[in-house]
Protein backbone atom coordinates (compact mmCIF):
# COMPACT_ATOMS: atom_id res chain seq x y z
CA UNK A 1 0.00 0.00 0.00
CA UNK A 2 3.43 2.15 -0.62
CA UNK A 3 2.07 3.24 -3.37
CA UNK A 4 -1.05 4.46 -2.49
CA UNK A 5 -1.63 8.50 -3.82
CA UNK A 6 0.96 8.24 -6.37
CA UNK A 7 -0.24 8.93 -9.86
CA UNK A 8 0.07 5.35 -11.22
CA UNK A 9 -1.93 3.74 -8.44
CA UNK A 10 -4.66 6.29 -9.29
CA UNK A 11 -4.30 5.84 -12.81
CA UNK A 12 -4.88 2.10 -12.21
CA UNK A 13 -7.46 2.44 -9.60
CA UNK A 14 -9.06 4.27 -12.29
CA UNK A 15 -8.32 1.72 -14.73
CA UNK A 16 -9.35 -1.35 -12.35
CA UNK A 17 -12.89 0.93 -11.67
CA UNK A 18 -13.42 0.80 -15.47
CA UNK A 19 -12.97 -2.67 -16.21
CA UNK A 20 -14.98 -3.32 -13.30
CA UNK A 21 -17.66 -5.53 -14.29
CA UNK A 22 -20.41 -4.19 -12.25
CA UNK A 23 -19.35 -0.78 -13.01
CA UNK A 24 -19.54 -2.03 -16.92
CA UNK A 25 -23.32 -4.10 -15.73
CA UNK A 26 -24.38 -0.92 -14.31
CA UNK A 27 -23.22 1.40 -17.28
CA UNK A 28 -24.43 -1.27 -19.86
CA UNK A 29 -28.08 -1.46 -18.12
CA UNK A 30 -28.49 2.37 -17.84
CA UNK A 31 -27.50 3.34 -21.36
CA UNK A 32 -29.62 0.46 -22.83
CA UNK A 33 -32.80 1.17 -20.74
CA UNK A 34 -32.32 4.81 -22.17
CA UNK A 35 -32.14 3.32 -25.40
CA UNK A 36 -35.12 1.40 -25.49
CA UNK A 37 -37.37 3.85 -23.33
CA UNK A 38 -36.09 6.58 -26.17
CA UNK A 39 -37.74 4.28 -28.90
CA UNK A 40 -41.00 2.56 -27.56
CA UNK A 41 -42.94 5.47 -28.85
CA UNK A 42 -41.33 5.51 -32.04
CA UNK A 43 -41.52 1.84 -32.89
CA UNK A 44 -45.54 1.48 -34.22
CA UNK A 45 -45.80 5.06 -34.89
CA UNK A 46 -43.15 5.99 -38.16
CA UNK A 47 -45.04 8.65 -39.31
CA UNK A 48 -45.07 10.73 -36.60
CA UNK A 49 -40.97 10.09 -36.24
CA UNK A 50 -41.10 10.83 -40.09
CA UNK A 51 -42.28 14.03 -38.85
CA UNK A 52 -39.82 14.89 -36.46
CA UNK A 53 -37.03 14.02 -38.19
CA UNK A 54 -38.31 16.28 -40.87
CA UNK A 55 -38.61 19.22 -39.12
CA UNK A 56 -34.81 19.03 -38.60
CA UNK A 57 -34.60 19.88 -42.24
CA UNK A 58 -31.71 17.70 -42.72
CA UNK A 59 -32.04 14.75 -44.66
CA UNK A 60 -33.45 14.73 -48.49
CA UNK A 61 -36.75 14.14 -47.91
CA UNK A 62 -36.99 10.61 -49.66
CA UNK A 63 -35.02 9.14 -47.33
CA UNK A 64 -37.10 10.80 -44.09
CA UNK A 65 -39.59 7.16 -44.23
CA UNK A 66 -37.44 4.60 -44.39
CA UNK A 67 -34.36 6.07 -41.37
CA UNK A 68 -38.31 6.55 -38.65
CA UNK A 69 -39.20 2.87 -39.91
CA UNK A 70 -35.47 1.46 -38.70
CA UNK A 71 -33.75 3.90 -36.53
CA UNK A 72 -36.23 2.75 -34.07
CA UNK A 73 -35.82 -0.48 -34.12
CA UNK A 74 -31.89 -0.22 -34.21
CA UNK A 75 -32.33 1.81 -31.12
CA UNK A 76 -34.61 -0.78 -29.28
CA UNK A 77 -31.94 -3.79 -30.45
CA UNK A 78 -29.11 -1.78 -29.25
CA UNK A 79 -30.87 -1.21 -25.66
CA UNK A 80 -31.70 -4.73 -25.70
CA UNK A 81 -28.14 -6.00 -26.55
CA UNK A 82 -26.58 -3.69 -24.35
CA UNK A 83 -28.53 -5.12 -21.00
CA UNK A 84 -27.85 -8.70 -22.02
CA UNK A 85 -24.29 -8.15 -22.70
CA UNK A 86 -24.42 -9.65 -26.37
CA UNK A 87 -21.76 -7.94 -29.15
CA UNK A 88 -20.68 -5.38 -26.24
CA UNK A 89 -18.17 -4.24 -28.62
CA UNK A 90 -20.20 -3.83 -31.87
CA UNK A 91 -23.16 -2.64 -29.63
CA UNK A 92 -21.72 -0.31 -27.90
CA UNK A 93 -19.75 0.93 -31.57
CA UNK A 94 -23.48 1.31 -33.00
CA UNK A 95 -24.52 3.09 -29.91
CA UNK A 96 -21.83 5.34 -30.57
CA UNK A 97 -22.33 5.95 -33.73
CA UNK A 98 -25.98 6.91 -33.16
CA UNK A 99 -24.87 9.05 -30.76
CA UNK A 100 -22.58 10.93 -32.34
CA UNK A 101 -25.48 11.18 -35.08
CA UNK A 102 -27.77 12.35 -33.02
CA UNK A 103 -25.72 14.98 -31.64
CA UNK A 104 -24.68 16.64 -35.18
CA UNK A 105 -28.58 16.49 -35.71
CA UNK A 106 -29.41 18.33 -32.45
CA UNK A 107 -26.76 20.43 -32.54
CA UNK A 108 -27.28 21.34 -36.06
CA UNK A 109 -30.74 22.19 -35.13
CA UNK A 110 -29.92 24.46 -32.43
CA UNK A 111 -27.08 25.94 -34.24
CA UNK A 112 -29.66 26.77 -36.99
CA UNK A 113 -32.02 28.33 -34.08
CA UNK A 114 -34.87 25.79 -35.07
CA UNK A 115 -37.91 25.92 -32.57
CA UNK A 116 -38.01 22.54 -32.48
CA UNK A 117 -39.09 19.67 -30.22
CA UNK A 118 -36.33 16.83 -30.30
CA UNK A 119 -38.55 13.77 -30.77
CA UNK A 120 -36.15 11.82 -28.74
CA UNK A 121 -38.34 10.27 -26.60
CA UNK A 122 -41.81 11.27 -27.12
CA UNK A 123 -42.94 12.59 -30.50
CA UNK A 124 -45.13 15.76 -28.90
CA UNK A 125 -44.45 18.72 -30.32
CA UNK A 126 -44.39 20.74 -27.13
CA UNK A 127 -40.92 21.06 -26.23
CA UNK A 128 -38.99 24.03 -26.25
CA UNK A 129 -35.40 25.00 -27.07
CA UNK A 130 -34.16 24.16 -24.00
CA UNK A 131 -35.31 20.42 -24.74
CA UNK A 132 -32.48 20.52 -27.41
CA UNK A 133 -29.74 21.85 -25.18
CA UNK A 134 -30.92 19.62 -22.45
CA UNK A 135 -30.91 16.48 -24.86
CA UNK A 136 -27.54 17.60 -26.50
CA UNK A 137 -25.88 17.44 -22.65
CA UNK A 138 -27.16 14.05 -22.00
CA UNK A 139 -26.60 12.74 -25.68
CA UNK A 140 -22.60 13.46 -24.74
CA UNK A 141 -22.94 11.96 -21.25
CA UNK A 142 -24.36 8.73 -23.12
CA UNK A 143 -21.63 8.72 -26.01
CA UNK A 144 -19.06 8.86 -22.76
CA UNK A 145 -20.64 5.76 -21.48
CA UNK A 146 -20.89 4.19 -25.13
CA UNK A 147 -17.26 5.15 -25.70
CA UNK A 148 -16.12 3.80 -21.71
CA UNK A 149 -18.34 0.17 -22.18
CA UNK A 150 -16.56 0.11 -25.60
CA UNK A 151 -12.78 0.66 -24.56
CA UNK A 152 -13.53 -0.88 -21.10
CA UNK A 153 -15.59 -4.20 -21.98
CA UNK A 154 -13.79 -7.32 -21.59
CA UNK A 155 -10.43 -8.58 -19.70
CA UNK A 156 -7.89 -5.12 -19.33
CA UNK A 157 -4.91 -5.29 -21.23
CA UNK A 158 -1.83 -5.44 -18.72
CA UNK A 159 1.36 -3.34 -20.05
CA UNK A 160 3.34 -4.22 -17.29
CA UNK A 161 3.90 -1.27 -15.69
CA UNK A 162 0.84 -1.50 -13.64
CA UNK A 163 0.00 -4.28 -11.17
CA UNK A 164 -2.40 -6.80 -12.88
CA UNK A 165 -6.21 -5.95 -11.95
CA UNK A 166 -7.76 -7.45 -9.22
CA UNK A 167 -10.66 -10.16 -10.02
CA UNK A 168 -13.49 -9.04 -8.25
CA UNK B 1 -13.40 -7.11 -38.02
CA UNK B 2 -14.83 -8.92 -35.38
CA UNK B 3 -16.42 -5.74 -33.88
CA UNK B 4 -17.29 -5.05 -37.89
CA UNK B 5 -19.07 -7.73 -38.24
CA UNK B 6 -21.26 -7.38 -34.93
CA UNK B 7 -22.28 -3.93 -36.17
CA UNK B 8 -23.39 -4.99 -39.13
CA UNK B 9 -25.10 -8.20 -38.09
CA UNK B 10 -26.78 -5.94 -35.29
CA UNK B 11 -28.23 -3.56 -37.78
CA UNK B 12 -29.22 -5.80 -40.69
CA UNK B 13 -31.21 -7.67 -37.85
CA UNK B 14 -32.96 -4.48 -36.86
CA UNK B 15 -33.60 -3.42 -40.11
CA UNK B 16 -35.23 -6.61 -41.15
CA UNK B 17 -37.70 -6.98 -38.08
CA UNK B 18 -38.20 -2.75 -38.64
CA UNK B 19 -39.50 -3.31 -42.38
CA UNK B 20 -41.85 -6.69 -41.16
CA UNK B 21 -43.31 -4.58 -38.60
CA UNK B 22 -43.76 -1.58 -40.96
CA UNK B 23 -45.49 -3.88 -43.63
CA UNK B 24 -48.08 -5.43 -40.95
CA UNK B 25 -48.21 -1.79 -39.02
CA UNK B 26 -51.89 -0.51 -40.13
CA UNK B 27 -49.96 2.74 -39.22
CA UNK B 28 -46.80 1.79 -41.25
CA UNK B 29 -45.57 4.13 -43.77
CA UNK B 30 -44.82 4.04 -47.81
CA UNK B 31 -40.60 3.28 -47.30
CA UNK B 32 -39.75 6.42 -50.25
CA UNK B 33 -41.61 9.77 -49.47
CA UNK B 34 -42.13 11.69 -52.64
CA UNK B 35 -43.36 14.77 -50.90
CA UNK B 36 -42.55 16.60 -47.81
CA UNK B 37 -45.60 17.57 -46.75
CA UNK B 38 -44.80 18.50 -43.70
CA UNK B 39 -42.21 21.18 -44.76
CA UNK B 40 -42.21 24.40 -42.94
CA UNK B 41 -43.07 27.85 -44.94
CA UNK B 42 -41.56 26.92 -48.62
CA UNK B 43 -42.25 30.57 -50.10
CA UNK B 44 -39.68 33.03 -49.35
CA UNK B 45 -42.33 35.44 -50.32
CA UNK B 46 -42.68 37.92 -46.84
CA UNK B 47 -44.10 41.03 -48.56
CA UNK B 48 -46.96 40.81 -51.29
CA UNK B 49 -47.12 44.36 -52.59
CA UNK B 50 -50.27 45.78 -52.56
CA UNK B 51 -52.74 44.42 -54.97
CA UNK B 52 -56.39 43.36 -53.91
CA UNK B 53 -57.21 39.58 -54.93
CA UNK B 54 -60.66 38.49 -55.82
CA UNK B 55 -60.98 34.61 -55.28
CA UNK B 56 -64.41 34.74 -57.34
CA UNK B 57 -62.52 36.36 -60.43
CA UNK B 58 -62.62 33.21 -62.65
CA UNK B 59 -60.48 35.02 -65.97
CA UNK B 60 -57.61 33.16 -66.00
CA UNK B 61 -54.52 35.55 -65.59
CA UNK B 62 -51.15 34.80 -66.92
CA UNK B 63 -49.13 35.31 -63.97
CA UNK B 64 -49.09 33.25 -61.27
CA UNK B 65 -48.28 35.13 -57.68
CA UNK B 66 -46.30 31.45 -55.95
CA UNK B 67 -44.83 31.11 -59.27
CA UNK B 68 -44.72 27.51 -59.08
CA UNK B 69 -44.03 24.92 -61.49
CA UNK B 70 -45.87 22.03 -62.61
CA UNK B 71 -44.70 19.42 -61.64
CA UNK B 72 -44.69 15.93 -62.88
CA UNK B 73 -48.47 15.15 -62.32
CA UNK B 74 -49.24 18.68 -63.81
CA UNK B 75 -50.38 20.68 -61.14
CA UNK B 76 -48.53 23.71 -58.95
CA UNK B 77 -47.77 22.49 -55.34
CA UNK B 78 -48.71 24.41 -52.79
CA UNK B 79 -46.69 26.25 -50.80
CA UNK B 80 -46.78 26.54 -47.00
CA UNK B 81 -46.76 30.31 -46.05
CA UNK B 82 -45.74 31.75 -42.68
CA UNK B 83 -48.26 33.75 -40.49
CA UNK B 84 -46.86 36.77 -41.94
CA UNK B 85 -47.47 36.06 -45.31
CA UNK B 86 -51.00 34.59 -44.13
CA UNK B 87 -52.42 38.06 -42.63
CA UNK B 88 -51.14 40.18 -45.55
CA UNK B 89 -52.84 37.94 -47.89
CA UNK B 90 -55.85 38.02 -45.88
CA UNK B 91 -55.65 41.50 -45.92
CA UNK B 92 -55.21 41.73 -49.37
CA UNK B 93 -59.04 39.42 -49.69
CA UNK B 94 -57.66 36.16 -50.18
CA UNK B 95 -59.50 33.04 -50.13
CA UNK B 96 -59.14 31.70 -47.09
CA UNK B 97 -60.70 27.48 -46.59
CA UNK B 98 -60.92 26.03 -43.70
CA UNK B 99 -60.53 22.36 -44.05
CA UNK B 100 -61.99 21.13 -40.90
CA UNK B 101 -65.75 19.51 -40.82
CA UNK B 102 -68.76 22.33 -40.20
CA UNK B 103 -68.90 21.63 -36.41
CA UNK B 104 -65.43 22.59 -35.96
CA UNK B 105 -65.66 25.68 -38.53
CA UNK B 106 -69.12 26.76 -36.80
CA UNK B 107 -67.23 26.94 -33.41
CA UNK B 108 -64.55 29.62 -34.97
CA UNK B 109 -62.83 30.34 -38.40
CA UNK B 110 -61.08 32.86 -39.33
CA UNK B 111 -63.28 35.74 -40.42
CA UNK B 112 -64.86 35.40 -43.73
CA UNK B 113 -63.19 32.14 -44.63
CA UNK B 114 -65.63 29.06 -46.51
CA UNK B 115 -65.56 25.79 -45.06
CA UNK B 116 -64.81 23.29 -47.83
CA UNK B 117 -64.28 19.70 -45.13
CA UNK B 118 -61.52 17.60 -46.26
CA UNK B 119 -63.81 14.93 -44.98
CA UNK B 120 -66.64 15.79 -47.17
CA UNK B 121 -64.47 16.96 -50.36
CA UNK B 122 -62.07 13.70 -50.21
CA UNK B 123 -64.76 10.98 -51.26
CA UNK B 124 -66.60 13.28 -54.34
CA UNK B 125 -65.78 12.47 -57.52
CA UNK B 126 -63.85 15.00 -59.72
CA UNK B 127 -66.49 15.94 -61.61
CA UNK B 128 -68.13 16.69 -57.88
CA UNK B 129 -64.90 18.74 -57.12
CA UNK B 130 -64.53 20.89 -59.53
CA UNK B 131 -68.65 21.89 -58.82
CA UNK B 132 -67.74 22.82 -55.67
CA UNK B 133 -64.81 24.93 -56.48
CA UNK B 134 -66.29 26.59 -59.71
CA UNK B 135 -66.98 29.57 -58.35
CA UNK B 136 -63.25 30.59 -57.32
CA UNK B 137 -60.82 31.84 -60.37
CA UNK B 138 -58.44 29.59 -60.47
CA UNK B 139 -55.58 32.40 -60.35
CA UNK B 140 -57.04 33.24 -57.65
CA UNK B 141 -55.24 32.99 -54.04
CA UNK B 142 -56.25 30.65 -51.85
CA UNK B 143 -54.52 29.75 -48.44
CA UNK B 144 -56.06 26.46 -46.85
CA UNK B 145 -55.76 26.01 -43.08
CA UNK B 146 -56.90 23.73 -40.21
CA UNK B 147 -55.96 23.90 -36.47
CA UNK B 148 -52.82 24.13 -36.76
CA UNK B 149 -49.83 21.80 -35.56
CA UNK B 150 -49.84 18.66 -36.69
CA UNK B 151 -52.58 18.42 -38.60
CA UNK B 152 -52.91 17.15 -41.99
CA UNK B 153 -56.69 18.17 -43.11
CA UNK B 154 -55.45 21.86 -44.82
CA UNK B 155 -52.49 19.71 -46.79
CA UNK B 156 -54.51 17.51 -47.98
CA UNK B 157 -56.97 19.39 -49.42
CA UNK B 158 -54.55 21.85 -50.37
CA UNK B 159 -53.54 18.97 -52.57
CA UNK B 160 -56.58 18.35 -53.75
CA UNK B 161 -57.88 21.57 -55.46
CA UNK B 162 -54.40 21.87 -56.89
CA UNK B 163 -54.60 19.30 -58.59
CA UNK B 164 -57.96 20.89 -60.37
CA UNK B 165 -56.06 23.42 -61.55
CA UNK B 166 -56.05 26.35 -58.70
CA UNK B 167 -52.49 27.94 -59.43
CA UNK B 168 -52.18 29.64 -56.39
CA UNK B 169 -52.86 27.21 -53.50
CA UNK B 170 -51.03 27.37 -49.99
CA UNK B 171 -50.94 25.95 -46.84
CA UNK B 172 -51.21 28.37 -43.94
CA UNK B 173 -49.96 25.70 -41.33
CA UNK B 174 -50.55 27.30 -38.36
CA UNK B 175 -54.44 27.03 -38.69
CA UNK B 176 -57.13 28.35 -36.42
CA UNK B 177 -54.90 27.87 -33.61
CA UNK B 178 -52.04 30.39 -34.67
CA UNK B 179 -54.26 32.87 -36.01
CA UNK B 180 -56.22 33.42 -32.83
CA UNK B 181 -53.20 33.39 -30.87
CA UNK B 182 -52.10 36.45 -33.02
CA UNK B 183 -55.18 38.13 -32.33
CA UNK B 184 -56.25 38.22 -36.16
CA UNK B 185 -59.77 38.07 -36.72
CA UNK B 186 -62.11 35.62 -36.23
CA UNK B 187 -65.63 34.59 -35.73
CA UNK B 188 -68.26 31.91 -34.73
CA UNK B 189 -71.42 30.78 -36.23
CA UNK B 190 -72.28 29.50 -32.62
CA UNK B 191 -75.00 31.70 -31.14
Amino acid sequence: MENSGSPGRNQYEMKNLLYNKYFQLALRFIIGATFIYASVAKLFHPAEFAKAILRYDMLPVFIVNIQAVIMPWLEFFIGLLLILGIFKKGTSLLASISLVVFLIALTSASVRGLDISCGCFSLEETSSKGDILFRIIQDIFMLLGTVIIYLFSGKPKTDGTNPPAEQV
Amino acid sequence: MKVFKQVIAVFIFSAVIALIVNAVNPKGVPLILEKNIYKQDTTSKSNVGDFINDPYDTTTKPSQFFGGKKNKQGFIEPENISSVLAKQLYDRKALFIDARTKLEYDTLHIKDAVNISYMDFYPKSTAERVDVMKKFGKSGIIIVYCNGGTCEVSIDLAYEIAKLGYNNVSIYKGGITEWKTLGHPVETNMK
